[in-house]
């Protein structure tokens, strides 16, 4: 069964995610903050990686996103990013010279997140590999 | 920005002397004829004339320049619009020291129109400029009347009209002299003190609109953080009790699931409502937004078609008929959606089954006009004023939906104005509803709505 890593620094958000993800059979790892998530991606290898686009400060998502594109290992690894209503608006969408692809995600979900919505992003994001 | 406002209307007020002086010169014209053919006074017509004449050139002369200097960026012409106000003024009180002259001096009345010029320099140009217009109008009258006294110069009667020796008569010209001066100074004194109190308080009343926007900024920035934070710990908590309440964790017992429940749904609409408090206090605070351009048609068509998918599980007939001559749009996507979403999905909300909803858009002219009716439970008179208000409820509303924000038609209107568009409702309770929409079709700031 896959294995999913969530990148989250709200414990009970991890925690509510991984409930639901375990029970449906998939094994879940959690990282609480951007440098965690980067060192638990090289150790574990995850088929997915769900990432919150705001920890300690904001776009922080973005920086994990485009470090984990950068590494051959997780090049291709689908990453669901978990965002805000601002961010949906397109106005912390930064575009920086030099970076190829500018959102380096495959899809992105507004929190709070339904566990239904949760699975089936999931899922599809799994079936495209 | 306080220079800007001001020598703006200044060049206004100018354009308005012009007019004025038009006025003169048809009142001297006409004055003139009736005088010397009417009332058969033997006048040297000719000066006079030739002094309307001389009032309309430099008039259209001012126009001119005026004209041309309104192209340029106000901060640059404010001290030439200062010195064309001092010459235009100064100009007339030449102008009407001459017309004098050649019409009885001293003995005409019309010498009271003075008063006139003196009430305009106050208006226009500053306490100490205006004193020094009244000392120049000054200065010419008494030329003129000293020098008529002294013979120097010719003295034009108004024969039949009024005897001709006062000019000559030094208690006389001494008696209308000193009233002449001292009405000239207390009437500027009394204009430029009305006026600059008026300066004063236009200057403090801009003071505080200004405070009272920025004690509105730092409110709206306060709600942000605040709502911010709230949404965070909702997300937490609705993310919690979600997989629960699914049975995801265990089966749960009727009791469980229903309290569950119970407070799953609180959460969300409290998310809900916060969201919308988010967006509305964001919305405001937004001054410099990114346009973009981009498909009207395509966006109109997918809204109708996830409204009719909708109105169908409701039981209600959904009718769209969207101009094909619109193409593109330039505005925020994301917003545009929202304000016309907002309204369908009143319709659909405030609709009962077996009504009819009509999605129209068209394009007129210089503007997009969308319209949305419904044969719903419409709006009661009274409210409609205030429907557009934050966090207004109407009663009726109200009956179909318990707890509503009262936020989407003020999140509605303030995309609208985002746009420089505009939204307004016609409606009659019971019968149904009809909003409309109306966005220009070009925006005269390409890259940010301010």
């Amino acid at each position: 069964m896959a294995k999913i890593l969530i990148v989250d620094d709200d414990p009970d958000i991890t925690e509510s995610m991984k409930v639901v993800l375990e029970e449906r059979g998939y094994k879940v790892i959690c990282a609480y903050t951007g440098e965690e998530g980067l060192s638990l991606a090289d150790k574990e290898k995850p088929d997915l990686i769900i990432l919150d686009i705001m920890m300690e400060t904001a776009d922080k998502g973005f920086d994990v996103a485009r470090s984990l594109r950068k590494a051959k290992a997780h090049k291709d690894t689908p990453i669901l990013m978990l965002t805000a209503i601002e961010e949906r608006t397109g106005l912390s969408f930064k575009k920086e010279a030099g970076d190829e692809v500018w959102l380096p995600v495959d899809d992105y979900v507004e929190k709070p997140l339904k566990s239904k919505e949760l699975i089936k992003k999931v899922e599809g994001l799994l079936k495209k590999r | 920005m306080e220079d800007i406002k001001s020598t703006s209307s200044l060049i206004e007020r100018l354009y308005w002397c012009i007019r004025l002086r038009w006025i003169a010169v048809g009142g001297i014209i006409s004055t003139v004829v009736f005088a010397s053919n009417i009332l058969r006074m033997p006048l040297e017509v000719g000066p006079l004339y030739g002094i309307a004449l001389f009032l309309g050139v430099y008039n259209a002369a001012f126009l001119i320049i005026l004209n041309s200097l309104k192209k340029k960026a106000p901060l640059d012409i404010t001290s030439a619009a200062n010195k064309i106000a001092n010459t235009q003024i100064s100009l007339d009180l030449f102008s009407l020291t001459v017309l004098l002259h050649f019409s009885g001096g001293i003995e005409n009345p019309f010498i009271f129109y003075f008063i006139f010029h003196m009430i305009i320099a106050s208006i226009l140009l500053t306490r100490l400029a205006s004193f020094l217009q009244a000392t120049f109008a000054i200065i010419l009258f008494l030329c003129m009347v000293f020098l008529e006294y002294k013979g120097l110069l010719r003295h034009y009667p108004l024969e039949g009209f009024v005897p001709s020796t006062l000019h000559n008569n030094i208690l006389y010209i001494s008696g209308v002299s000193f009233v002449f001066i001292s009405t000239l100074y207390i009437a500027v004194y009394m204009a430029t003190s009305i006026s600059s109190r008026l300066r004063q308080r236009e200057k403090s009343l801009k003071e505080a609109n200004t405070l009272l926007n920025e004690k509105d900024r730092i409110k709206s920035e306060y709600v942000l953080r605040v709502t911010h934070d709230i949404k965070e710990h909702l997300s937490a908590i609705e993310g919690c009790i979600e997989p629960v309440a699914d049975g995801i964790t265990g089966a749960l017992n009727e009791r469980q699931k229903d309290l569950l429940f119970r407070a799953r749904d609180r959460a969300g609409k409290l998310i809900f409502f916060v969201k919308a408090l988010l967006e509305i206090t964001r919305l405001k605070l937004t001054k410099r937004i990114k346009t973009e351009r981009f498909s009207f048609s395509d966006l109109l068509k997918a809204i109708a078609e996830d409204i009719r998918l909708n109105a169908q599980e409701r039981g209600l007939n959904f009718i769209s008929d969207i101009d094909p001559s619109i193409k593109d749009i330039e505005g925020v996507r994301v917003y545009i959606e929202e304000a016309i979403h907002n309204l369908l999905a009143n319709s659909l909300k405030y609709t009962p089954a077996g009504g009819e909803i009509i999605f129209k858009a068209e394009s007129t002219g210089g503007r997009f006009l969308v319209q949305i009716k419904d044969t719903g439970i419409g709006i009661p008179e009274d409210e409609l004023p205030h429907l557009f208000e934050e966090f207004f409820r109407g009663r009726n509303a109200k009956r179909i939906e318990r707890e509503g924000t009262g936020l989407g038609l003020s999140i509605t209107k303030e995309i609208m104005d985002m746009h420089k568009g505009r939204i307004w409702v016609e409606s009659e309770e019971g019968k149904g509803a009809a909003f409309y929409l109306e966005f220009p079709k070009r925006l005269l700031y390409n890259e940010s709505l301010l």
